[in-house]
């Protein structure tokens, strides 16, 4: 049996770290809010009936589907995708939103420029390379928007009518932030950095 | 039902009364019961369990419910509090003799720690998946269990790994891999359970990772991991059986490996089973598996029936569940069928009339007298 007060003291410890740890998810995820560059994409239209799950939004991209075309790095010899990570460089368009140029599995060989950036994501493995017109779908970690409890349908059946954007922020490594939700040029829901 | 404290308290004052011990002789066996009385699971312990379950249930919801009338900031600063309060409230109660109180406020404190994430992921809306999620929840958990050295977080800490195991082992729709991960997880709470002195944990992992073996066996080659948790299951029940003091004193099940080891004998024989069932017709396979499955029930209620009565109920469970599997698969042709269930039938009734003595012989001298 532990004495008292080292039962005390390691229980302080404990929820301290485990606080430590939790706060340091939060200030990292708002310094890319502070920090990131910030990018705007479009939302594409999901399939409405996967569209809604429970209090969030299923949002899908661009780049969401990458065409095999586009990835700059596949070796020769390679028919179907590691599990790995994939850099898509985004370059601004002239109606303001981003869209994708190209890509490379791992790293991107040199930086973006300055009307461009990197968002890094996820890739599973399996996805086929090879054949005529094949796409892969890579996660970033953006493609849920929680809303509050009962207001998803509404903006799940104006999405289907006319073009709503995501605005994110992006960190200098490629991680990328959900900043704000917008229709048209109305900001829906801007997110504060807590 | 009396426990069995009480019912030797009773015989040692019924013994003192015929004569048959001293005061002194039964002072001693009397202090000798309470100390090594099994502590069971009071009343209060489950109900403040229950209470500490329900008030994590309560937090997960509120933070799912996404209630914008509290500012986020507050939300994450209350479970904040939550989980502060939680552990170190728990421990301060523990050191008071409020062991169950404490216990149960440290359950709370792990639900906020997973309410945390869920706020978090939701206040900057992460999409990683809920599976991961539950692996930093896990993580937590096990590390609060052994800061804390704390039976119920273990056991929680394993309830959350199952919920992993779970969560991807009938995750057919996305291209993840199949959750090998839980086998690392299972001997990393093992080993904490020795720390924790969680027994209830050891039991809930021996039945997570046969139910683990059940969906590796779904997803891939069913053969090749039945065929090896039958062997391995009867190597641990003889192990269990014939050697009961050194293999308890290391895995500390309280002696109930050859339950556990017949559990995975029997769902390994049903696997197979399921596997061969349906060219019972033209190849063996099922009819040994069968004669296999029947041996070793048999085998296991002459070995360890008479000191477990859960062993007995488990094996009379495998019984019924092969009588009917045989019965179901061997039912295109009755006449062989009935065939089977006839020569097995006699050979059970020899078997039963050699048990019956056997168990009469071994208890024929014990009953003979109160000084033995």
């Amino acid at each position: 049996m532990m004495t008292g007060k080292r039962l005390i003291i390691s229980a302080l410890l404990l929820a301290l770290v485990q606080i430590g740890f939790l706060s340091s998810i939060i200030v990292g995820r708002a310094a890319i809010l502070r920090n990131g560059k910030e990018v705007l994409l479009k939302i594409e239209p999901v399939d409405p009936s996967d569209f809604l799950r429970g209090d969030y939004i299923i949002l899908g991209y661009e780049i969401s589907r990458i065409p095999a075309t586009m990835i700059a790095n596949i070796p020769a010899d390679k028919l179907s995708s590691d599990d790995t990570s994939i850099v898509v460089r985004l370059k601004k368009g002239a109606d303001g939103y981003w869209t994708p140029t190209t890509a490379w599995f791992g790293k991107a060989p040199m930086p973006a420029a300055a009307d461009e950036a990197d968002i890094s994501g996820h890739v599973t493995q399996g996805w086929d390379l090879r054949e005529e017109g094949a796409t892969i779908a890579p996660d970033y970690g953006i493609e849920r928007f929680y809303v509050p409890e009962g207001e998803g349908m509404a903006i799940q059946n104006d999405i289907r009518v006319r073009p709503f954007g995501i605005r994110l922020a992006l960190a200098s490594d490629g991680t990328a932030q959900i900043k704000a939700l917008v229709d048209g040029d109305k900001t829906l829901f801007e997110e504060p950095l807590y | 039902m009396a426990s069995y404290s009480s019912r030797v308290r009773s015989d040692i004052a019924r013994w003192r009364q015929a004569g048959l011990i001293d005061a002194a002789t039964a002072d001693l066996l009397a202090r000798d019961v309470e100390a090594n009385e099994r502590k069971s699971l009071s009343f209060g312990t489950i109900l403040a369990m229950l209470a500490a379950l329900l008030f994590g249930a309560a937090i997960l919801i509120f933070v799912a419910a996404n209630w914008d009338a509290v500012p986020r900031l507050a939300r994450v600063a209350s479970l904040f509090a939550v989980i502060l309060g939680g552990y170190v409230g728990g421990a301060v109660l523990k050191t008071r003799d409020h062991a169950a109180i404490g216990e149960a406020l440290w359950i709370v404190a792990a639900a906020a720690f997973g309410g945390s994430i869920a706020l978090i992921g939701q206040m900057y809306h992460l999409s990683g998946d809920e599976a991961s999620v539950l692996v930093t929840w896990g993580a937590a958990t096990a590390l609060a269990a052994v800061a804390l050295r704390s039976n119920p977080l273990t056991v929680a800490a394993v309830g959350i790994a199952d919920g992993w195991l779970f969560l991807k082992g009938f995750d057919y729709f996305t291209r993840t891999a199949f959750p090998h991960a839980f086998v690392i997880m299972a001997v990393v709470l093992f080993a904490v359970s020795f720390w924790t002195r969680s027994q209830p944990a050891r039991h809930l992992i021996i039945l997570s990772l046969l139910f683990y073996l059940v969906l590796l066996a779904m997803h891939q080659a069913t053969l090749p991991v039945a065929i090896p948790l039958v062997i391995v299951s009867i190597v641990l029940f003889a192990a269990g059986v014939l050697a009961p003091e050194p293999v308890d004193r290391i895995l500390q099940l309280d002696g109930y490996l050859p339950l556990h080891a017949l559990l995975g004998f029997l769902t390994g024989l049903a696997v197979i089973q399921f596997e061969l069932a349906d060219q019972s017709t033209y190849d063996s396979g099922f009819t040994i598996a069968s004669v296999i499955a029947l041996a070793g029930i048999v085998g296991a209620i002459v070995l360890a029936g008479r000191e477990s009565r859960g062993l007995r109920w488990l094996a009379y469970l495998g019984f019924a569940f092969e009588l009917a599997m045989i019965y179901v698969v061997t039912l295109q042709s009755m006449l062989d069928t009935a065939g089977f269930f006839l020569a097995a039938a006699v050979l059970l009734g020899i078997l039963a009339i050699v048990i019956i003595r056997v168990e009469k012989r071994i208890r024929g001298p014990a009953t003979g007298g109160a000084t033995a």
